[in-house]
């Protein structure tokens, strides 16, 4: 059991989230920077899809009612029964406090504790899908009295509930790269994305060529970024279609609108381009006034990336 | 890389467009119209039934399926030709519907075109309560009763799923009572309202933001996580309205 002694302004139960329910719906959901949650859950001994705490916005603490190993990720200042604690992971007693303060460059991170965070699946997974209110713990943020059951720390925990290894925020199988300097632009890959024939050399051009900021308007289903106007050669919007995270959605102010893990399914704005799956996190961990680039990629290229990392030439 | 291979093809019916690295969009057409839409459905099927290698989600919507499937470990250009090969089958001037050749799918069998009869059909029952109710009447120029007895008269069709889990974009709407969206979105409108706008109509499955007129309630769950299945319908099923005190 862990107790939310004093809740963050931002803290919710997520694992990998859904891969089933696009159909109806259903986004995949789950972590925003799933490689980050998957490497707090490895140092822990989790396999990499237990549910862990995402975590943003400002510090908070968490009582824990039996010995814990527990793992924040990253960047963050890891405090336990007061005591600042020079590694990302701790031993924490039975009762004993765990502060977490984040750091300032990173914008989610994630507390994954041996054993995982065994909130009941809902639909195949413990993420918290906040725009619809269910999954995770009760549906929504955690606040401060909320307690939470603990997974067996003498067993592993199950395989994540990602329906595939690869599914949305599956399979990361490379290491954590270091952050990228905070002053650098930071540079998503893209590729062509299914209306891309619907704007002018102009408008992709601009769209390569230009820095964008991320707004506030910001969240886990999309991030706003101003810039310069894409508008696509006929405003018109198309039939619904299936959206996914990553797509690069113009609508007709002409800024762009990335779909993040909870966004929509579906939509008619016109996708000039998709963020590539290796990239998405890095998008996600971008404060608000932090610059992007894109830059394109083939499809190959970006399938490439998402291959094992042992995978020989 | 080709132009090809790089996608951004024209939106043309029969193009397969990439929607990232890991899913095909199948375009049929670019309105919405019962007609695509049942080729929409025939090619979800069909799709489903082949049980292709590496598919992951398949997504109907009006005029395109779009198909994810596992980039690691995919021939996702394989995959591509099979679904085009899928597509012309079912463009206008073919014979659109062959026999069928793989064996059925494991949710839903496929159904020739005017077949309709054989989908499900769902009957949700309606309080005519909605908030927006006197509105549109006013608006119509239609009594109360003549709203209701015109939205609950017609099958629908579930044309796209989306918006919020579960909740269905029903069509098509007497034209009659066709308004443009509220100009003032609700902030938040409860589960279980019964809402049209444009040429649609259907059902908040959750308590969610929204601009659609409410004219009505229904005491069905349309999205429950906790039920097997969580939703109570699929892109191509049947709808009635019917009126309870």
């Amino acid at each position: 059991m862990i107790e939310v002694v004093k809740a963050p302004p931002f803290a919710a139960v997520q694992d990998l989230g859904w891969g089933n329910g696009r159909a109806w719906g259903l986004p995949p959901g789950g972590a925003m920077d799933p490689l980050l949650l998957a490497a707090a859950n490895a140092a822990v001994g989790n396999d990499r899809g237990a549910a862990a705490l995402e975590w943003a916005l400002g510090p908070g603490a968490l009582k824990f009612g039996r010995r814990a190993l527990v793992c924040v990720l990253r960047g963050a200042e890891l405090r336990v029964e007061g005591e600042t604690m020079e590694e990302a992971i701790a031993q924490v007693p039975a009762g004993g406090t765990v502060e977490v303060i984040p750091g300032a460059t990173q914008r989610f991170l994630y507390v994954a504790v041996r054993g995982g965070i065994a909130v009941p699946p809902m639909l195949g997974s413990r993420s918290t899908y906040l725009p619809g209110g269910f999954g995770g713990h009760e549906g929504r943020r955690l606040r401060t009295g909320d307690r939470l059951p603990l997974g067996d720390a003498g067993r592993r925990t199950d395989r994540g509930m990602a329906r595939s290894p690869s599914a949305e925020g599956g399979d990361w199988g490379a290491p954590v790269p270091a952050e990228s300097k905070p002053a650098a632009d930071v540079v998503l890959r893209v590729t062509r994305g299914p209306q891309w024939d619907r704007f002018d050399a102009g408008a992709r051009e601009r769209l390569f060529s230009s820095a964008f900021k991320v707004s506030n308007a910001s969240n886990r289903m999309g991030y706003r970024l101003t810039g310069p106007g894409i508008a696509p050669r006929e405003t018109a919007t198309l039939p619904s279609e299936a959206a996914c995270p990553g797509a690069v959605q113009i609508p007709d102010g002409g800024e762009p609108i990335v779909l993040m893990p909870d966004g929509p399914t579906v939509g008619g704005y016109p996708k000039i381009a998709v963020v590539i799956r290796a990239d998405l996190r890095l998008l996600a961990q971008c404060q608000p006034g932090r610059r992007v680039r894109f830059r394109e990629v083939s499809l190959e290229e970006a399938r490439g990336t998402l291959r094992a990392p042992d995978a020989g030439p | 890389m080709s132009p090809r291979a790089a996608g951004g093809g024209r939106g043309d019916p029969g193009a397969i467009l990439p929607l990232g690295e890991a899913a095909w969009t199948v375009v049929l057409g670019e309105r919405v119209d019962a007609a695509i839409h049942e080729r929409v459905t025939a090619l979800a099927a069909a799709i489903e039934a082949e049980r292709l290698p590496g598919v992951l989600e398949i997504v109907p919507a009006y005029a395109a399926v779009t198909v994810f499937f596992d980039p690691i470990g995919t021939d996702a250009e394989g995959l591509r030709e099979r679904l085009a090969a899928l597509a012309r089958e079912r463009m206008p001037g073919r014979n659109a519907f062959p026999p069928s050749s793989g064996p059925s799918g494991p949710l839903r069998p496929v159904h020739p075109a005017g077949a309709r009869d054989g989908r499900p059909l769902l009957v949700i029952p309606v309080s005519y309560d909605g908030p927006d109710l006197d509105d549109v009447a006013s608006r119509t120029g239609l009594s109360r009763d003549e709203v209701i007895r015109r939205h609950s008269a017609p099958e629908y069709r579930v044309y796209l799923l989306g918006f919020a889990p579960g909740f269905a974009y029903l069509g098509d709407l007497d034209p009659s009572l066709v308004l443009p969206r509220r100009s003032a979105p609700r902030t938040r409108i409860p589960a279980g309202s019964v809402a049209i706008a444009g040429e649609q109509t259907g059902v908040y499955p959750l308590a969610t933001p929204g601009g659609w007129h409410l004219i009505g309630s229904t005491p069905l769950a349309m999205f429950d996580p906790a039920r097997e299945p969580a939703v109570l319908l699929r892109v191509g099923d049947r709808v009635r309205f019917e009126r309870i005190p």
